[in-house]
């Protein structure tokens, strides 16, 4: 595991404009990106992990990321995109599979990778679901699915877009649960501010593709948000609260 | 069931050099029906077997690649575009060893066309690379129509290769396009894994060290070969890629591994049984072209699917 730098990273598409000068993120740190819709948010994340291109420079290891070869940084960098999908039905234990193909024996997978599935299947309680096709399954089946491929997949760095859309309340706690107890680094845009602020220790708060703060749990005042969200914000007792029975 | 489809196979082989304008009884033959046995049937049997594969597999590469399960060679306009090098290498009086490169060419060409129109912001609409395909074969077809018209004393050469089909079959170009088949099979087999993923998302497949962009160029590449030796051999014969990759993926599963070996050897059971009704249809020794049988068996399929998947096509 390695810290992964940022250098005058800038990213232009039409009249959206993506700048970030300087970020370092260090190993094992849960970093969750906050801002409105169209703040640069998924696009932070694709550029992080080498999907997108922009300008500047990404190290990993104090290695330019341009200089990984895809193949090698499939060992690096694991990434749940927003949207997800799977043409052809392929099963949901297939799926998961696919998350060891950067670790594959040629052109087939060991038994370790899948006893390993079958691992993260478990996890994600969805071992009664792993002979059903995937695209039969609802919206938040899929996520977990999909969730448990980039899991299976065992980088160091984990970028998960939107890691609970779709999932119910009780999934949600389950999966921000299991990602922040983790060693790996996590790097996940989030809408829920609460859920963020209780499975998250950094903050970077985006607004109109520029970096407006990143802070610590105990910097994330109302303020800022009110800032990053053009809302008012309060901090308080919610109206319902959620933890695990 | 893959050995009782081989079995099917390896009958419909034996049954279809038997069967024909007059049926041959192997344990009664004559000096003459042995020589036709040996010289004619058994290469054309063959042929439609090794075309079929190459059809099928290139369906199932295409599918998988541009995400669309209603893609073959016909309906991207990979079929149509390498129809039209092959014929202006005709036309243009080049040695025949040229036809099957000018067909290679101008199919990578219709076939390219059709992708980048069906791409926005790295996604591939499946209804634009459709009606895409759709243009390609009409533009396709109305070069065609010209060359017939301007180059007049190739028009015979031209016709007669139009007509498709296997009417002339002889055991160097059975061996030419079963070399190209083994060839392109194998490499698509060192590949089979790295294809499965490109059924995800591309960030999801590039995030798994798959280099998208040269995989699906190689793949590209090696379908359309496939797409171009065949035409240049029999003409277009549509829809076998629709259909047979469906077929296995129904009956075997959607991993590639499997997927290419039965969309090829489906290919091949399709097509020599398509010719050999071809060949005994029509009573008294006539013969259709065997691309008529496919294409109305594509079309009806291709309707089933549309009708099946209309929600997700117009939807995405």
């Amino acid at each position: 595991m390695a810290e992964l730098r940022v250098e005058n990273l800038q990213f232009r598409r039409g009249e959206f404009n993506l700048r970030l000068d300087d970020l370092i993120i260090q190993p094992g740190e849960k970093v969750a990106i906050l801002g409105e819709n169209g703040s640069g948010k998924s696009t932070l994340l694709q550029l992080l992990c080498g999907v997108l291109h922009g300008t500047g420079k990404i190290f990993y290891g104090g290695r330019s990321l341009q200089k990984i070869p895809v193949a090698e940084r499939a060992h690096l960098f694991s990434l749940l995109p927003q949207f997800s999908e799977v043409i052809f039905p392929f099963s949901v234990e297939e799926v998961v599979l696919f998350g060891r193909f950067p670790h594959r024996q040629g052109n087939s997978f060991s038994e370790a990778d899948k006893q390993l599935s079958k691992q993260q299947l478990e996890q994600l309680d969805l071992l009664q679901l792993r002979r059903r096709q995937f695209n039969q399954l609802s919206g938040g089946e899929k996520r977990r699915v999909m969730l448990a491929r980039v899991l299976n997949q065992q980088a160091p760095i984990i970028y998960l877009d939107e890691p609970n859309a779709s999932l119910d309340i009780r999934h949600t706690l389950e999966i921000f649960e299991l990602i922040s107890g983790r060693e790996q680094t996590v790097i996940a845009p989030v809408h829920d501010i609460n859920l963020a602020e209780r499975f998250f220790n950094r903050f970077l708060l985006l607004k109109q593709g520029k970096l407006l703060a990143d802070v610590s749990r105990d910097q994330l005042t109302p303020q800022r948000l009110t800032e990053t969200f053009d809302v008012q914000v309060t901090s308080g007792a919610a109206a319902f609260t959620f933890c695990h029975q | 069931m893959k050995k009782l489809l081989l079995l099917i196979f390896a009958l419909a082989l034996v049954g279809s050099c038997l069967i024909g304008s007059t049926a041959i009884n192997p344990l009664d033959a004559s000096p003459i029906e042995r020589d036709i046995l040996i010289s004619l049937r058994l290469p054309r049997v063959l042929f439609s077997a090794v075309i079929g594969a190459m059809l099928g597999l290139s369906g199932s590469v295409y599918q998988l690649t541009l995400k669309n399960p209603l893609a073959d060679s016909f309906t991207t306009g990979a079929a149509s575009s390498s129809a039209l090098g092959a014929v202006l290498a005709i036309a243009f009086g080049l040695p025949l060893a040229l036809v099957p490169i000018c067909a290679l060419v101008t199919g990578l060409i219709g076939l390219l066309t059709v992708y980048r129109l069906s791409k926005t912001n790295g996604v591939i609409n499946p209804v634009t690379m459709i009606l895409a395909g759709v243009v390609m074969n009409i533009v396709a077809s109305a070069v065609i129509s010209f060359a017939k018209y301007f180059f007049e004393d190739s028009l015979s050469s031209i016709v007669f290769w139009l007509m498709g089909g296997f009417f002339v079959v002889d055991w160097g170009k059975l061996l030419l396009c079963a070399t190209v088949l083994v060839i392109a099979y194998l490499l698509f087999s060192t590949q089979a894994l790295q294809l499965n993923l490109l059924a995800l998302d591309e960030h999801s497949a590039q995030s798994l060290g798959v280099n998208v962009d040269r995989l699906r160029t190689l793949a590209f590449v090696v379908a359309t070969a496939l797409v171009a030796v065949a035409v240049s051999h029999t003409g277009i014969i549509g829809f076998v890629g629709l259909i047979v990759p469906h077929v296995a993926r129904s009956l075997f599963g959607s991993d590639m591994r499997q997927n290419m070996f039965y969309s090829s050897l489906l290919g091949a059971l399709l097509l020599v049984l398509a010719d050999a009704a071809a060949r005994t249809i029509i009573p008294g020794g006539a013969e259709l072209p065997v691309g008529i049988l496919t294409a109305l068996l594509g079309g009806v399929f291709f309707l089933y699917l549309l009708q099946t998947r209309r929600e997700r096509f117009w939807h995405g």
